[in-house]
């Protein structure tokens, strides 16, 4: 009745290979939304790609070290935030402390000055910003500020999971998140008052 | 009249992030809800920040390269 002990290894090796393929299609699925983060942690496209294939083939690996139930795309972003560390394309260091006096309302003051209308809608203002600008103007931002920036905003990761994968508290991504889009805002502002808005 | 000890624009503004993360207590929303209510110039900043996160959000997403998700694709175990 019972297996005999071959048997109970064949059954184990078969629902391993079934669990890894599993994982590995689920981790497949989510690569678009991996690259989308990727991609704005990073300066180029090609080290992005080559970050992900490092990230796909180590996730491949250690698939086993993923606790099913729990955030894979948060998990897959770890591995990729570590790797980027490791390999000394990112150096870790103290955040960018510079004062900064500007506000939240900063870069509407700006543009709205700049725009020739008299008490414009926002859409006239948000206008006078173009894609080039904030490609160039989020890479402007340091790093530390940027990856929150890039979780949270662009990869809608909550701040909980974003603290994971960057390894850091919670009360440290809300604060360079806070201060990151400030950051942005005034690049962005630096950026379309110098090109008069009007590029692209 | 808003609850508020300073500048009612000025704490209104130090409540835009915040409020739209709906990362605020009861309180603090409702007071940025009633200043909002009546300050046509916080109101069009606040419309402008949504419109800026949508923006940036549109404008710096890159999709991945066709060819990368066959590289990641072949990075797979091979099955036996």
């Amino acid at each position: 009745m019972g297996e005999t002990a071959p048997e109970t290894e064949a059954r184990r090796l078969a629902e391993d290979a079934r669990d890894r393929v599993r994982f590995e299609e689920e981790a497949l699925e989510l690569a678009d939304q991996v690259y989308r983060v990727a991609r704005r942690m990073v300066s180029s496209r090609e080290e992005a790609e080559d970050l992900m294939q490092e990230t796909y083939a180590r996730a491949f690996r250690s698939w086993k070290s993923f606790q099913p139930g729990t955030n894979l795309r948060a998990w897959l972003l770890r591995i990729l935030t570590n790797l980027n560390i490791d390999r000394g394309r990112r150096v870790q260091r103290a955040p960018d402390m510079q004062p900064l006096e500007e506000g939240d309302y900063f870069l509407y003051n700006k543009l709205e000055e700049s725009t020739q209308a008299p008490n414009p809608d926002e859409e006239r203002v948000i206008e006078r910003l173009s894609q080039d600008d904030a490609v160039v103007a989020l890479s402007a931002v340091p790093h530390d500020f940027r990856d929150v920036i890039v979780l949270v905003d662009l990869g809608d990761f909550s701040y909980n999971d974003a603290a994971q994968i960057l390894d850091i508290p919670v009360g440290t991504v809300m604060s360079r998140l806070h201060r990151g889009r400030r950051i942005l805002k005034r690049e962005l502002a630096e950026r379309a008052l110098v090109d008069g808005g009007d590029s692209e | 009249m808003s609850g508020f000890a300073v500048d009612p624009c000025d704490k209104c503004e130090e409540l835009l992030q915040p409020f739209l993360d709906r990362d605020l207590d009861e309180e603090e929303r409702a007071t940025a809800e009633e200043h909002l209510s009546l300050c046509a110039y916080c109101r069009k900043r606040y419309r402008f920040e949504e419109e800026l996160r949508r923006f940036v959000r549109q404008a710096v997403t890159e999709e991945m390269p066709p060819d990368l998700k066959t590289k990641l694709a072949e990075l797979r175990t091979p099955l036996v």
